[in-house]
């Protein structure tokens, strides 16, 4: 952009076109420019305009470039922009080419201004200790450790100055209208930087905040949008009504119809509609979308919240000091309550209203229910819901996120070390106690719930069978993967070979979506503390190399419990051995999901038809039903489900085919 | 063991399990329509014929059984 002071021509041409400055000589304006396109513009201190050439398309409607009814101060305007009817003013901020902002009360920056980067959110605990520092390229995985890892206080402090130093660079004295961005119809907008292709439109008022976004995944801002101390990322919108007060809106997340947020996160793909978050850390694909729920004080991911759900972090004593963690896979059904503190584990599913405060991390998988005021829980009944299946294959299709840099690491698998770990732990204590617990009590009270006694055996059977398909099948797969092209039974055991160096390859841990073994959590806890991690983005790759060593620990994991479990590692096996594994894989599938399949059968049972064909005979009622819902054999779910059971007879007889024909 | 006295030690477990008075149970009565059994509840009445006649049912079968009439005979065939 080549801009030139204005001459003494130039300037009585503006000045007749109701053009007004504080000082001309502080104005350039790109050499070709068509001076038309200035009009009743107050310029304020040093204003550089480029070509304002072209036109845009502002509400159906092609409108000049240009500036038009508009105070402008200390700003740098860039190429094909247009600015119209601005309330108040432009201040202090840099607009890129191609920019629209028309109709907008007041833009302004304050020097100094750190656009929402560096806001301190109260997260998880309303009482304080878990605050997260706000950065544009916030990860839910560093969140998640700066908040919940605050028992070495070397690495906690360190992590702060990590990521104070980070938000500092993003200080400026300009704010800044990224390329191609569109500001319309809003409200005052103070200290916000909007990134490049955003649509801000009809937001009543932005302070304090980078509204991120990209050409390929567009950030929108929208109606009646308040938002104060924020970092909004990209591909994310946020429309109708929605107040945010100190909050993190990460990639691809959706959020409007009147929700509000205080002292929250949001991370990839979550929902948020109608409710309110108050101190919330939503893990990716966190959804909530009814009115009166209420999410506080609390961990979640991959959950979704029924209408009502509600927990509450007050007793009446030491302030809102309790937290919840609710593992990733989580349900709430309607008005359920939870009472904080409380940790449950991944895969749960919480009905009815609980005033216990549990705490069940190694019952993954599980019914938590009440009954007649008692808090009850089935181990591992979620696991032949036909719901859970469902989720595992929604989540990696529902990835939104289409910005060139994904920030959140996200492994999506519903079974894997975590779960699997948690079962095996699971079924021991469930194993325990049925040993233990004399025949005469009907239940035995465990981590703030009533667990049946005819139950433990049960679910120590569900945990086993989830267990064996998981460990059989992983083999399997590994067996059948190489096999392929080998035709030496000893060389396909040397590439079974694990190559992964965990030391404690049994402990695993959920990072807010990324699954990791611990051990590899504790170097960077390590290396952060004694400063050999210097930057945010060194932290950031550390996550990364997590992430991308997945397939390898998990591997490693399979090897080592597979031993455990079995008493052979898998690159020791015989091809009897495996032949057995095929045949206990099948049995463990086929039950599994035969257990599956008859749940999703139920949808079409007595009590599904209630309510159709209204008034009316049940021939009618079963027509209605059919017209809605369709039948077992049109649903594509059960047909899904059938398909998946003819699959594991196929794939046993690929791999016992295999395993014969590997000499 | 004779049916009726099959039958007789099933309505005893049912009426544990699902807290109703064994008058009500009636043969042709359905454990969730007529006897007001959940799904959860279901499975503990399954735990429970298990643990009962010391068998291990196919639980994928055992759930499509819906009335005590049907409970009798899945439970008789594994008594055989």
């Amino acid at each position: 952009m080549t801009s030139s002071h204005l001459t003494e021509q130039q300037v009585q041409q503006l000045v007749r076109q109701g053009c007004t400055a504080t000082d001309w000589r502080a104005v350039s304006i790109a050499l070709s420019m068509d001076l038309q396109r200035f009009h009743h513009v107050h310029f304020f201190g040093s204003v550089v305009v480029g070509d304002l050439s072209g036109s845009h398309i502002v509400d159906e409607v092609e409108m000049r470039c240009g500036i038009y009814h508009a105070s402008i101060s200390n700003c740098v305007i860039g190429n094909h922009v247009r600015i119209a009817n601005i309330g108040s003013v432009i201040a202090n901020y840099i607009v890129e080419d191609d920019v629209v902002i028309q109709n907008v009360a007041a833009l302004t920056a304050t020097p100094g201004a750190s656009f929402g980067n560096g806001v301190e959110v109260e997260t998880i605990n309303e009482g304080g200790g878990r605050t997260v520092t706000l950065v544009n390229d916030l990860t839910s995985q560093v969140a998640f450790v700066q908040a919940m890892m605050r028992h070495n206080g070397d690495f906690s402090k360190r992590l702060n100055e990590l990521l104070r130093k980070h938000a500092q660079r993003s200080v400026s004295d300009r704010g800044r209208v990224g390329t191609g961005a569109r500001l319309l119809h809003c409200g005052s907008i103070r200290n916000v930087n909007i990134g490049p292709y955003a649509y801000v439109h009809g937001a009543r008022s932005l302070e304090n905040g980078t509204i991120n976004s990209c050409k390929e995944h567009t950030s929108e801002v929208g109606a009646d949008v308040q938002a104060k101390l924020f970092v909004i990322a990209e591909g994310a919108r946020i429309d109708s009504g929605a107040i945010l007060d100190k909050v993190f809106v990460g990639q691809g997340v959706k959020m409007g119809k009147q929700f509000s947020a205080e002292n929250s996160l949001f991370f990839a793909n979550c929902e948020a509609f109608h409710g309110e978050a108050v101190a919330l850390f939503a893990g990716p694909y966190t959804v909530t979308h009814h009115k009166s729920t209420l999410l506080i004080a609390g961990v979640f991911s991959f959950y979704n919240a029924g209408s009502g759900s509600n927990q509450s972090n007050h007793m009446y004593k030491l302030g809102p000091v309790h937290q919840g963690v609710l593992e990733r896979g989580c349900k709430t059904g309607s008005f359920s309550y939870l009472l904080h503190e409380n940790h449950i584990g991944p895969f749960s599913v919480v009905i009815g209203k609980h005033y216990t405060n549990m705490n069940v991390p190694n019952f993954p998988f599980s019914y938590i229910h009440e009954e007649d005021g008692v808090s009850k829980i089935i181990p591992g009944m979620n696991l032949f819901s036909v719901g859970t299946v469902r989720d595992g294959e929604k989540w990696p299709k529902r990835d939104n996120r289409k910005a060139p840099e994904k920030h959140d690491l996200i492994i999506f698998d519903v079974f894997s070390p975590y779960t699997v770990e948690k079962m095996r732990r699971g079924r021991n204590e469930l194993l325990r106690l049925h040993e233990t617990v004399p025949k005469d009590k009907s239940f035995v009270q465990y981590g703030g719930l009533q667990l049946s006694r005819l139950l433990l055996k049960k679910g120590a059977k569900y945990y086993s069978l989830a267990i064996d398909r998981y460990l059989h099948g992983k083999v399997l797969d590994a067996v059948l993967r190489h096999g392929k092209s080998i035709k030496q039974w000893e060389e396909l055991l040397r590439r079974l070979k694990p190559t992964s160096d965990l030391r404690a390859p049994y402990e695993w841990t959920d990072i807010s979506g990324l699954l990791t073994p611990r051990e590899r959590v504790t170097a960077l806890e390590r290396d952060v503390a004694s400063g050999s991690i210097g930057t945010y983005e060194e932290v950031r790759k550390r996550f990364q190399e997590m992430f991308d060593h997945y397939v390898e620990d998990e591997w490693q994991y399979v090897c080592v419990t597979y031993a455990a479990e079995y008493g052979v590692r898998p690159h020791e096996m015989t091809k009897e051995q495996a032949t057995q594994a095929v045949q206990e894989w099948e049995k463990a599938a086929t039950s599994l999901h035969g257990m599956i399949l008859e749940d999703s059968k139920k949808e079409f049972g007595a009590f599904a038809h209630i309510g159709y064909g209204v008034d009316q005979s049940d021939e009618i009622a079963q027509k209605d039903f059919e017209a809605v819902r369709g039948t077992i054999d049109t649903n594509p779910v059960v047909q899904k489900l059938l398909g998946e059971g003819a699959a594991i007879a196929k794939r046993r007889d690929e791999m016992l085919r295999l395993i014969e024909v590997i000499s | 063991m004779d049916r009726v006295e099959l039958q007789q030690r099933i309505l005893k477990v049912i009426a544990n399990v699902l807290k109703v008075d064994p008058k009500e149970i009636t043969p042709t009565a359905n454990f969730a329509f007529d006897l007001g059994a959940d799904s959860m509840q279901s499975i503990e009445l399954i735990a429970a014929f298990e643990e009962e006649f010391g068998i291990e049912m196919d639980e994928e079968r055992a759930r499509e059984v819906q009335t005590v009439e049907g409970a009798v005979d899945f439970i008789a065939g594994y008594l055989k």
